[in-house]
């Protein structure tokens, strides 16, 4: 998956979650840019991020998540 | 409220919805949840699901892992909140880490662990009158010993399964303490999936967020089974429903019923069926046939489980089914969504659907292997009390059709009644009878002036306290069946010492207009007499069920006092006002 294809993947997966057509993300974007993305919200974005890339992250690679671009740095290294 | 089939429930769209509630007018339900997993992700799935049922739910979290600190402070927010349900949730986890841990002391596990599951039950009982939900463990996947452990008395899996069964023996003694079986729930999707190692690590989580809706949803069925809802009939095609073919064009040694292929599956079916009979759910039949060739089946062939005897209602004729299913319905006296339609034919189901809204009308798979699997999953059945008197209703509605052949031998209605030698038990309420007064509070829709729903625990409450409660049971036999305890009354001396209220009464509508209604009015002011209390008082609060006892007070003349915007009324009657009405019924011999 080219990193444009992963950019447009994620995107529709954060619209999906934080029901807002709208919503925009680049790989600066943190938690404290998109509102409702509180804890609770984290685990379900993770979640719903490996259904749709079909991936698995493992323990480690969820933690220390800061950025978007850190999410897709890390879709791009699971995905096959 | 029931689903008519079972679309896996989808936690994503599910969070989105319940972001969205509009709360529905009505019925308010506060949940409070103790456990030591994370509770953060189910409660919305809780709010959501009650409000599809028409419930608004108010939750209460406790702080992670406080379960005993909570149940065990009576100061604690738990008690403050005033729940009506509580649930217990505990996951494997922690337990499984507990095990681990107590290296030299496996062999007083399960009893320490079971024993303080039970001590926060009856810390809970101390303040609060709630319905208790207690969750079973899911059974864990690793084994120490490989299969070999199930011979091995220090074994987790076996360990495990030994404390879910202590917990359900010890629940059996607790008055309101249900199950919420997340046992059963983890080996139906399995466990290697119910399980999510990742998730525990990052936010302890019970489970796989994808199978947290069917944890809310088994919560939320338990609570409105608990709170009244419940079915009560199962009305049954025939053809291709119960047996293969038609009999109309296949005869009785045509159809398909035996024990290879479709033709068992159509009688596993059938002893699915009896067996709910037996646990006391009516079961009706339509279909359209002609009637003699139909019941034949019933009376002749070999292979039937099913007999007339377990059969309340037949509609057999060729007029179409919402008007025969509307028949039954009158004829049992029971709201339309109470009952679950079963029917081969998308057509009839769709007809159904559409006619009467109300009624449940699954889809039924193509392949009759599969019936009760797809029905089982729909958990249409749930429910918070069972009584004795449940084994076979049926029979008691064919009781009544033979009493309804006598009467129409009687000129008058005096003559019938005396006729039938009826006798009654009129009783403060006793422990044996708990369950079955419980089970009438909670079900009772229509001849209920109040529609007042206790826990099985504040009944005992009630049965203790004989100091402010005077609450009476009436059971009724005549010479053609045992109606069992069908009318329930709680009286209670209000703060005002000399007026006595009538904060409940309610009775089953298979005995109308017999008399027991007077019966019950004149011992609650013989009662009323003997306790010196002046006056006696009674509400009526309007459901949409309940209109037929609207003027039930007035009836026995009772003087309307008020009246409020919601329509509920209040009366009052002087104790030496009162006249005593004639009943046929001998209450003698208690």
């Amino acid at each position: 998956m080219t990193k444009s294809e992963i950019n447009e993947k994620l995107t529709a997966v954060f619209r999906d979650i934080f029901d807002n057509p709208k919503l925009e993300i680049t790989s600066q974007t943190t938690a404290n840019d998109v509102e409702g993305w509180d804890s609770i919200m984290h685990v379900n974005l993770i979640v719903a991020v490996e259904t749709a890339f079909d991936v698995r992250f493992t323990t480690k690679d969820v933690k220390g998540l800061d950025t978007v671009g850190d999410l897709m740095d890390l879709i791009a290294k699971r995905v096959k | 409220m029931h689903r008519n089939d079972r679309t896996p429930l989808n936690y994503t769209a599910l969070v989105k919805k319940a972001r969205k509630i509009e709360p529905p007018a009505g019925i308010q339900h506060k949940i409070a949840l103790l456990a030591d997993v994370s509770t953060q992700h189910l409660v919305p799935l809780l709010r959501v699901l009650f409000a599809d049922a028409g419930v608004e739910a108010e939750t209460y979290e406790a702080g992670f892992d406080t379960v005993e600190a909570e149940a065990l402070n009576s100061g604690s927010g738990l008690y403050k909140f005033a729940p009506h349900t509580i649930v217990v949730l505990q996951g494997t986890m922690k337990l499984k880490g507990s095990f681990y841990h107590a290296t030299g002391k496996r062999s007083t596990f399960v009893p320490e662990h079971a024993a303080s599951i039970e001590s926060v039950w009856s810390a809970i009982r101390a303040h609060s009158q709630a319905v208790i939900v207690q969750s079973t463990f899911a059974m864990p996947y690793e084994r120490p010993f490989g299969n070999f452990g199930r011979l091995m008395e220090d074994d987790l899996v076996s360990k495990v399964a030994e404390i879910n069964r202590e917990i359900c023996l010890r629940a059996r003694k607790h008055r309101s303490v249900l199950i919420n079986d997340i046992e059963f729930l983890s080996s139906w999707v399995g466990r290697r999936y119910f399980f999510d190692e990742k998730l525990w690590g990052m936010a302890k989580t019970l489970c796989a967020l994808e199978f947290l809706p069917d944890v809310a949803q088994n919560i939320v069925d338990i609570t409105l089974a608990a709170s009244g809802c419940a079915i009560k009939c199962a009305i049954l095609d025939l053809d291709n429903t119960l047996w293969g073919g038609v009999v109309g064009d296949d005869g009785l040694d045509g159809i398909g019923l035996g024990d290879l292929d479709e033709d068992g599956a159509f009688r596993s079916f059938q002893l699915y069926l009896r067996e709910l009979a037996a646990r006391g759910i009516i079961l009706a039949v339509c279909s359209k046939n002609n009637e003699a060739v139909a019941r034949e089946v019933f009376q002749k062939h070999p292979a039937m489980i099913l007999k007339e005897e377990h059969i309340a209602v037949f509609m057999i004729n060729w007029e179409d089914k919402a008007t025969n299913i509307r028949r039954i319905r009158e004829t049992l006296n029971i709201g339309f969504d109470a009952m679950v339609f079963l029917d081969d034919n998308p057509f009839e189901r769709n007809l159904v659907r559409q006619l009467i809204p109300d009624i449940i009308v699954p889809e039924l798979p193509e392949d009759p292997a599969l019936y009760v699997r797809t029905i089982s999953e729909l958990n249409l059945f749930e429910t918070a009390a069972h009584s004795a008197l449940d084994a076979n209703r049926s029979a008691l509605y064919q009781d009544q059709q033979k009493r309804e052949v006598e009467s129409k031998n009687f000129g008058t209605l005096e003559g019938y009644l005396k006729s039938l030698d009826t006798k009654a038990n009129v009783q403060r309420f006793a422990d044996a009878a708990l369950p079955r007064i419980t089970q009438l509070i909670q079900r009772s829709n229509q001849f209920n002036l109040t529609t007042r729903r206790y826990s099985e625990a504040e009944c005992q409450v009630m049965m203790e306290d004989r100091e402010q409660y005077f609450p009476f049971t009436i059971s009724v036999r005549d010479r053609f069946g045992d109606f069992g305890l069908i009318n329930v009354v709680v009286l209670r001396r209000s703060p005002a010492e000399t007026v006595l209220e009538i904060e409940t009464f309610l009775m089953s509508c298979r005995v109308l207009q017999r008399g027991v209604e007077q019966l019950a009015m004149n011992r609650i002011f013989e009662f009323a007499g003997q306790g010196g209390f002046k006056e006696v008082v009674g509400h009526y609060i309007p459901t949409a069920k309940n209109g037929m006892v609207k003027a039930f007070y007035e009836q026995f003349g009772f003087r309307q006092t008020g009246m409020e915007a919601d329509g509920t009324t209040h009366w009052r009657m002087a104790t030496d006002e009162y006249r005593t009405r004639q009943v046929f019924i001998d209450s003698s011999g208690e």
